[in-house]
C-alpha cells in the first residue's frame, strides 16, 4: 500500500535522469516509431527490433534514426525458438538494456508517431520497468487515430497496409520495422498536412 | 547501417545522373536526404524565393514547373518520378526564377547541395548533366530527343522573347551532304539525288567543296537540252560555292543567302571555301529552324526516314495545336490543320512499311476509321484503320493477304512508335479480320447493315467513319457506294444504328448536375468523351447516313450539312454543331493539360463560368435525342 512512497526515494539510472529532464522544453521534433515484436502480449512478449525516424518541419529526416535489432537470446531459448534471424540480420545489434537505453536517448522529447502506437508504448514501458524506470512521458500521435478523425469514421480500425493503400504510399515487398515506420512517417506527413497539425 | 537509406539509394540509382555514382556514393548520399511530402498543388519553391540548401528528385507524383510572366503563368515543364529539379543552387546565387508546384500529390527527395558537391566536382559526368539540365530548355523537342534522360532546364526563354532568341539560335543542318567527284556522270548524280530525296550534292575534291549542283541546274542546263544528261557534273555545277563557318546564326545564314542569291550554304572547317567540307545549309532549315508551321510540318513528314523523326514531329503539332487554341484560333480550323498533319504521318508510315517490304501485288487502300476517319483527331488517341485490297485470283489470294497483313503490321507499329496507341479493341488494318480483299468487305458491310444485331459483338459504328489515307481512290468509292445503296429504306439498320446512340448515359441528373464517375480511377470526373461527344458524333452519323450525305465525315460539318438538308429542324443542328466544337474544345484543353486522351474532366479545377459554358454546351444533345426518337420510331431493339 504504501508502494509509492518507497518509489519517491528510488534511484533511476543516469539515463532515465537525463531523459525526465529534457521535458522541460516542448519539442517540435517528431519521432515516427514501429516495433516488432515476438506477439501482442506485453506482460509476456519481447521487442524483436525497432525501426524509427524524426520528422522536423513536415519533412522526414533520413540521417536522423534509429535502429536496432534486439538480442533476445534467452526469449527464444526460452520458447525454443530458432536464432536464426537474429544470426542473419545485418543491422545493428544490442541487448535489450542497451538497444532501450540507446532508443530512449534518441527519442528524447520529441512527440512519439506511430501506428497503434499504444501498444508500442506499453512494449517499450515493460521493458523500462525492467531497468528500474518509470514509464516514457512522451506525447503519442497514432495515425489511425488521425486517419478517423480525419474521416469521421469511428467504427473501425484500420491496418497498415489498407491505410498505405488510401493514401496511395508505395507498397514494398521489404518488411521489417525500419519499413514500417517509413510508410508510417509518410502516412503521418499526409495526415498532418490534411488535418493542418503544425 | 540505415535500411531506408538503401532503398532510396535503391531507387536513385536507376536514373541519370545518380546512375554514375556508386551504390555506397548513393548511400552515403540517400542517408542525408530529407523526404518531404507535397500537398496537391502545394507549393515547393517560387519565383523570387531565397535558394534552398537542396536540390529535389521526384520521388511519386508530378511537379509542374511554370513561370509567370505578364500575369500569365506559363508552364515550362512536368517532372515525373525520378526527374531532378531546382538545380539553381549549384550554379547560381541570385533567387529562383521558376515556380514548383506539385501538380498532384507528391513526393520529393531534397538533397543537400553541401552533400551532393563533392560528387558533383569528382565525377565529370554527373557534372556534365547537371549542367546540360541546367542549360537546356526542353521545350524544344528536338533537344529532347537528342539527350539522354529527361533533363529539367532552370533557365527560362519567355515565349515572348523566343521569337527574337531564336535569331541569334544556332541552326541545325545536315552535316552529311552528299558528296560525289568531278568526274560524275550527271544522270548517275541525278539518281543518287533522287534516291536520297536530297534537291543539292556538292562536288568535292579531298574533301574540299569545288561546287554545288542543285535541282535548279539540273532544271536549268539538262532538262533545257543545253548539256547532255552524260556529262561529267564539273561541266555544270556552280562555283565557287558560298561557305560558312559552323555555328553559324540563323540571321547570319539568311542575311547570306539573300546577299549572295543562293539557296544552298556550304559549312566548312574554316568558313573558307579552301578547307574541309562540314555539311550543308539549304532554306529549307531556315524555315524549320523559324517555326513549327502546317506546312513545314507536311513537308518534313514527307522527307522522314523514320520512326523517330515522325514522332518529333507528332510532338510539334501538339506544341502546334496547343499555340493555336490558345491563340484562339476557330478549332475547326485547328481540326482541319491537325487532321491534314495525321494524314500524312499515317500516309508516310504506310509508305516507310512499302519501302521496307517492296512493291504490293495488288492495288490496295488505307482507310482511316474512328476520329482520324472523321478528322477530328487532335489528342493522341489511338489508331483505327483498316486495309482494303482489290480482289486477285483464288490461287494467288493467300500470298497477297500475308503481304497486306505485313504491311499492316510494320505500318501500326510505326505509327505506335509516334505515339498513337495500338486499338484495344483491334481496329487495325494489321489485324486478320480487318485486312481483306473488296469483296469481302462488301459482304462484310452488306451483312452489317442487312442483318444488325445479329453478328453485332464486331459491329462498331467507327466502320461507318472512314477516310481513305494511302491507296487507290475507287475502292474507297466503292465502299461508300455499298453503304448508302443499303442504307437506303432500311430502317432496321437505322433502328439499330440509333438505339445504340442513344444507349450512352445522359451527361446531366435530374437536378442539372454533372453525372460523374462514381468509382475507379477517374472517380468524380467527368467522362466527357462517352457521356457528351460520343452521342453527338453517333447521332450525326446517323443522319448523314439516313440523308446520305456523302463525304463529309467530320460532325462539325454533318451537323451545318443536316440544318441545310432537314430545315425544319435546322436550329437543332445549328446548336449541335457549336456545342461540339465547344466540347471538343475542353477535352483537347483537358488533354492538353495532362498529356492523356482527355477523356475525363477534372470537374474541380475548372471556374465556374466554364462550368456554366459546359452544361450549356450538353443542353441541345436532349434535342438531338428527341429528334432521333421520333424520326426513326425505335423499336425492334430498345
Amino acid at each position: 500500500m504504501l508502494d509509492w512512497l518507497k518509489n519517491i526515494n528510488k534511484e533511476y539510472p543516469e539515463f532515465w535522469k537525463s531523459y525526465l529532464a529534457k521535458f522541460d522544453k516542448k519539442s517540435t521534433r517528431f519521432v515516427v516509431i514501429s516495433t516488432e515484436t515476438s506477439g501482442l502480449n506485453p506482460a509476456k512478449d519481447v521487442i524483436l527490433s525497432i525501426g524509427s525516424f524524426a520528422v522536423i518541419d513536415n519533412s522526414i529526416i533520413i540521417a536522423d534514426n534509429f535502429e536496432a535489432v534486439i538480442l533476445q537470446y534467452k526469449f527464444f531459448h526460452d520458447n525454443g525458438l530458432s536464432t536464426e534471424f537474429l544470426v542473419e540480420t545485418k543491422m545493428q545489434k544490442l541487448g535489450e538494456p542497451d538497444a532501450v537505453k540507446a532508443f530512449i536517448e534518441y527519442i528524447g522529447n520529441s512527440v512519439l508517431v506511430g501506428h497503434h502506437i499504444d501498444f508500442d508504448v506499453d512494449m517499450i514501458n515493460e521493458a523500462l520497468e525492467k531497468l528500474d524506470c518509470g514509464r516514457l512521458k512522451n506525447e503519442a500521435l497514432d495515425v489511425d487515430v488521425m486517419h478517423r478523425k480525419l474521416t469521421d469514421a469511428n467504427d473501425k480500425q484500420f491496418s497498415l497496409d489498407e491505410l498505405c493503400k488510401i493514401y496511395n504510399i508505395p507498397k514494398s515487398d521489404r518488411n521489417s520495422a525500419s519499413e514500417d515506420a517509413y510508410k508510417t512517417a509518410l502516412l503521418f506527413l499526409k495526415l498532418k498536412s490534411r488535418l493542418g497539425i503544425k | 547501417m540505415n535500411t531506408i537509406a538503401e532503398h532510396i539509394a535503391d531507387f536513385l540509382k536507376e536514373y541519370s545522373p545518380f546512375n554514375h555514382l556508386t551504390f555506397e556514393e548513393l548511400s552515403e548520399i540517400a542517408t542525408s536526404i530529407r523526404v518531404v511530402n507535397l500537398e496537391k498543388h502545394k507549393t515547393l519553391f517560387q519565383i523570387n524565393d531565397i535558394l534552398h540548401d537542396s536540390f529535389y528528385v521526384v520521388a511519386s507524383g508530378v511537379i509542374n514547373l511554370s513561370v509567370i510572366a505578364d500575369a500569365e503563368e506559363t508552364l515550362l515543364n512536368k517532372c515525373n518520378e525520378g526527374d531532378i529539379f531546382g538545380l539553381r543552387p549549384f550554379f547560381a546565387k541570385n533567387n529562383y526564377m521558376m515556380t514548383a508546384k506539385a501538380r498532384e500529390e507528391s513526393i520529393v527527395y531534397a538533397i543537400p547541395i553541401a552533400t551532393f558537391r563533392p560528387f558533383v566536382a569528382n565525377n565529370s559526368d554527373v557534372l556534365n548533366f547537371l549542367l546540360e539540365s541546367f542549360a537546356v530548355n526542353t521545350r524544344n523537342p528536338k533537344d529532347k530527343e537528342n539527350l539522354i534522360g529527361k533533363l529539367i532546364s532552370d533557365n527560362v526563354f519567355y515565349s515572348d522573347q523566343q521569337s527574337e532568341m531564336q535569331y541569334f539560335q544556332s541552326l541545325t543542318y545536315n552535316n552529311s551532304p552528299l558528296i560525289t567527284a568531278k568526274n560524275a556522270i550527271v544522270q548517275d548524280v541525278a539518281q543518287l539525288m533522287t534516291e536520297t530525296l536530297k534537291n543539292n550534292i556538292v562536288i568535292c575534291e579531298n574533301n574540299i567543296p569545288l561546287g554545288i549542283i542543285t535541282d535548279t541546274d539540273m532544271r536549268s542546263k539538262i532538262a533545257t537540252g543545253r548539256y547532255p544528261i552524260t556529262i561529267s557534273v564539273d561541266k555544270i555545277m556552280s562555283s565557287p560555292v558560298i561557305t560558312v563557318v559552323e555555328n553559324v546564326s540563323l540571321a547570319e545564314a539568311q542575311l547570306l543567302m539573300l546577299k549572295h542569291n543562293v539557296t544552298h550554304l556550304c559549312v566548312t572547317q574554316d568558313g573558307t571555301d579552301k578547307s574541309t567540307l562540314k555539311g550543308m545549309i539549304t532554306e529549307h532549315d531556315l524555315i524549320a529552324a523559324q517555326a513549327s508551321n502546317p506546312g513545314v510540318l507536311i513537308k518534313e513528314i514527307k522527307r522522314s526516314q523514320s520512326s523517330k523523326e515522325l514522332k518529333q514531329i507528332r510532338e510539334r503539332l501538339t506544341d502546334l495545336i496547343q499555340t493555336s487554341i490558345s491563340k484562339n484560333i476557330p478549332l475547326s480550323h485547328v481540326f482541319n490543320i491537325a487532321s491534314e498533319i495525321n494524314l500524312a504521318l499515317i500516309k508516310r508510315s504506310v509508305e516507310l512499311s512499302i519501302l521496307d517490304l517492296g512493291s504490293p501485288p495488288a492495288r490496295f487502300a488505307w482507310l482511316s476509321i474512328g476520329s482520324q476517319g472523321r478528322k477530328e483527331q487532335l489528342l493522341l488517341t489511338d489508331q483505327d484503320s483498316i486495309l482494303i485490297f482489290e480482289d486477285v485470283a483464288a490461287d494467288k489470294y493467300k500470298e497477297v493477304k500475308d503481304y497486306f497483313l505485313k504491311l499492316g503490321k510494320r505500318t501500326t507499329s510505326t505509327l505506335e512508335k509516334i505515339g498513337y496507341d495500338l486499338c484495344p479493341n483491334g481496329h487495325m488494318g494489321s489485324n486478320m479480320i480487318w485486312c481483306k480483299s473488296l469483296t469481302d468487305w462488301i459482304k462484310q458491310y452488306d451483312s452489317w447493315m442487312n442483318t444488325p444485331g445479329e453478328n453485332s459483338n464486331d459491329l462498331s459504328s467507327i466502320f461507318f467513319d472512314y477516310e481513305i489515307t494511302f491507296g487507290e481512290q475507287r475502292i474507297e468509292d466503292a465502299i461508300g457506294n455499298v453503304i448508302f445503296k443499303n442504307a437506303k429504306n432500311n430502317t432496321l439498320f437505322f433502328d439499330f444504328l440509333g438505339n445504340d446512340a442513344l444507349r450512352k448515359n445522359s451527361p446531366l441528373s435530374f437536378f442539372k448536375k454533372f453525372n460523374v464517375e462514381e468509382e475507379g480511377l477517374n472517380k468524380d470526373k467527368f467522362d466527357i468523351k462517352t457521356r457528351a461527344l460520343m452521342p453527338l458524333i453517333d447521332g450525326a452519323r446517323l443522319f448523314a447516313l439516313s440523308y446520305g450525305i456523302k463525304g463529309i465525315n467530320n460532325t462539325h460539318q454533318r451537323f451545318r450539312q443536316m440544318a441545310i438538308a432537314d430545315p425544319k429542324h435546322g436550329e437543332i443542328y445549328l446548336n449541335c454543331a457549336e456545342a461540339f466544337l465547344v466540347l471538343s474544345k475542353f477535352r483537347t484543353l483537358e488533354g492538353l493539360k495532362n498529356d492523356n486522351s482527355g477523356q475525363f474532366i477534372n470537374l474541380d479545377e475548372m471556374s465556374k463560368i466554364d462550368k456554366e459554358k459546359l452544361k450549356n454546351a450538353l443542353a441541345p444533345m436532349k434535342e438531338l435525342e428527341e429528334l432521333i426518337k421520333s424520326k426513326f420510331q425505335l423499336t425492334q431493339f430498345s
